[in-house]
C-alpha cells in the first residue's frame, strides 16, 4: 500500500492548491505518496505523515478542527506519542501554539510553548495583512530547509504570527518591521507561516523535503 | 484563487487594449519591470504577461522587456503571446519563465501542445478564447468550433497544467466576467481553468469566489487595476479568504 499524507479539511478554505502541490512534490521527488484531504480522524490516524492546513482566524480554525469528531485527539496521539511527521501551514502552524491572541484569547493544541500575536511592525508604512514574497532568514541548518538557500522567497499572508517561547524551536524567520517567526520545528512536528502552496519552487522543495523527512 | 495582475507588452511599454484592438492601446507604464514591482510591492503572487507584438507577429517581440521583468521580481511570471514552437518555449522556460502560455499556437498545432506539455509537465497553459459559447478549434475538432468544454477536454488529455478561458467580447471593457461559462468549463475537466475577460470591479471577483468551484484555480485582472476600479489589497484579501 502507498504511504499516505493526511491533508486534514476542516472546513478552512480551498484545499486544492496544497493537495496539488503536494502531489507535485510528491512526484517530483518520487516518493510515491498517496495525498488524502480528509475529515475522517481514522484516516489521519493510518496516514504516514500529517498536514494542517488553515486560513481565518485562530478560534474559528481550532472551533472547525474541534468538531470532527476524534480528531484532536488522533492528532495529539499521532503526532506527540507515535511522533509521525506533521506540517501546519499559516493558521495550521499557528494552532500548534499555546495561545492564540486572535480576537481574544484562545488555547491552540499547545504543542509550542508561546502564543500567536498580531503582526506589530516597527515600520508604519508596513501595513497589516503582510500579503507577499518575502525573504526567509534561515536561523538554523534542518533537513527541512535541505536545498533551500539563505535569502530564498516565500509567499506570505498573514495578520499574525506565533511567538514561540522557546528560541530553539524557530527553523526561520522573516524580516517584517522587526522578525516574524516564518517556520518552526521541534521533533516531529513543524510549521510554516508561508504558504508553501504558493510558494513555487521553494514551497516545492521544503514539501519535498517534509514528504522525505525521518525525524 | 491565485490573481494574476496582467501585464500587456506593446513597444515596449505596458498597456491595455480595448476588445484585443492593437490601435486602441493606453498606455499605463512606460517601464514594464517597474509595473511589475508594483505589483509585487502590492502583495500579488503571479504575474501574467502578454506580449502583444508577438501575439500579432507569431513570435516574440518583446523579449528585453520581459527578461527585465524577470530579474526585477520574484513573482512567477506566467507568458503569452507570440510563443508558438517548442525552440520558444523552451527560451523562455530556461530564462526563467515559470508557465508558458499556448493560444494559436494550441489551437493550430495539437502536437506542439502534447509535446510541449509532456517536456515541460505544470509549464504549459492552454489559452481558450470563447465568443458566444464556443471555441476556434483549427486542428483538435472536425468542427470549427465546438464548445469550451469539449475542447478543455482534449487540452487536458493532451496533459496541460491549466487552461485561460477568456471571454473574448468582454476583454478590456470592464463588463464583466462571465462566471457561468468559467464554472461550467472549471466542471467539466479536471485540470485547473484561470479566469479572464472583462473584470471590471469587485464584484467580479465576489461573484467568482461565489461560485465555489475549486477547479478556478484563478483569474487575470487587467484594466480595472490600473485604472483603481480594483484595489490591489482588497481584492488580494478577498480571494485569499483573509
Amino acid at each position: 500500500m502507498r504511504p499516505s499524507v493526511a491533508l486534514i479539511d476542516y472546513g478552512s478554505g480551498n484545499l486544492r492548491s496544497a493537495e496539488k502541490a503536494l502531489a507535485r512534490a510528491a512526484e517530483e521527488g518520487a516518493t510515491n505518496h498517496d495525498i488524502v484531504v480528509t475529515s475522517d480522524a481514522r484516516v489521519v490516524a493510518d496516514a504516514e505523515r500529517i498536514v494542517l492546513p488553515g486560513v481565518g482566524a485562530f478560534a474559528d480554525c481550532m472551533a472547525g478542527l474541534s468538531a470532527l469528531p476524534g480528531m484532536i485527539e488522533t492528532l495529539t496521539q499521532r503526532v506527540l506519542e507515535q511522533h509521525k511527521p506533521f506540517l501546519g501551514i499559516c493558521v495550521g502552524m499557528q494552532l500548534m501554539a499555546a495561545v492564540g491572541r486572535e480576537f481574544g484569547d484562545h488555547s491552540g493544541l499547545g504543542w509550542i510553548e508561546g502564543d500567536v500575536v498580531r503582526l506589530a511592525p516597527s515600520d508604519p508604512s508596513l501595513k497589516i495583512p503582510q500579503m507577499g514574497w518575502n525573504e526567509l532568514s534561515l536561523s538554523r541548518e534542518h533537513p527541512l530547509l535541505s536545498g533551500i538557500a539563505p535569502g530564498a522567497h516565500a509567499y506570505f499572508l498573514h495578520s499574525y504570527a506565533m511567538r514561540p517561547d522557546r528560541p530553539s524551536d524557530v527553523l526561520a524567520t522573516t524580516e517584517f518591521g522587526g522578525a516574524v517567526t516564518a517556520a518552526i520545528v521541534r521533533d516531529n512536528y513543524a510549521g510554516v507561516q508561508f504558504h508553501p502552496e504558493k510558494s513555487q519552487v521553494v514551497g516545492l522543495r521544503l514539501l519535498g523535503n517534509f514528504l522525505t523527512w525521518r525525524p | 484563487m491565485i490573481i494574476f495582475p496582467a501585464i500587456d507588452l506593446k513597444d515596449g511599454s505596458c498597456v491595455r487594449l480595448k476588445r484585443g484592438v492593437m490601435s486602441e492601446a493606453t498606455i499605463f507604464n512606460a517601464d514594464p519591470a517597474d509595473q511589475a514591482k508594483r505589483f509585487q510591492q502590492a502583495g500579488f503572487s503571479w504575474l501574467h504577461c502578454v506580449d502583444l507584438n508577438g501575439a500579432f507577429e507569431g513570435r516574440s517581440a518583446n523579449g528585453d522587456a520581459v527578461r527585465a521583468i524577470r530579474s526585477a521580481v520574484e513573482l512567477p511570471i506566467q507568458l503569452g503571446g507570440g510563443i508558438r514552437d517548442m525552440a520558444a518555449i523552451e527560451t523562455w522556460i530556461e530564462a526563467g519563465i515559470a508557465r508558458v502560455v499556448l493560444g494559436t499556437a494550441a489551437l493550430r498545432n495539437p502536437a506542439l501542445v502534447k509535446d510541449a506539455a509532456r517536456t515541460f509537465p505544470g509549464k504549459i497553459v492552454v489559452a481558450a478564447d470563447a465568443r458566444g459559447g464556443k471555441v476556434a478549434t483549427e486542428g483538435w475538432a472536425k468542427t470549427s468550433q465546438i464548445t469550451p468544454s469539449d475542447l478543455g477536454r482534449k487540452f487536458e488529455d493532451a496533459g496541460v497544467a491549466a487552461i485561460l478561458f477568456t471571454d473574448v467580447d468582454g476583454d478590456g471593457l470592464l463588463q464583466g466576467l462571465n462566471v457561468a461559462a468559467t464554472a461550467a468549463l472549471a466542471r467539466a475537466v479536471r485540470i485547473p481553468v484561470i479566469a479572464s475577460g472583462g473584470v471590471g470591479g469587485i464584484a467580479d471577483l465576489k461573484s467568482l469566489m461565489a461560485a465555489r468551484e475549486a477547479n478556478i484555480e484563478g483569474v487575470v485582472v487587467g484594466r480595472a487595476l490600473y485604472d483603481g476600479r480594483i484595489d490591489a489589497s482588497e481584492a488580494l484579501q478577498l480571494m485569499n479568504g483573509v
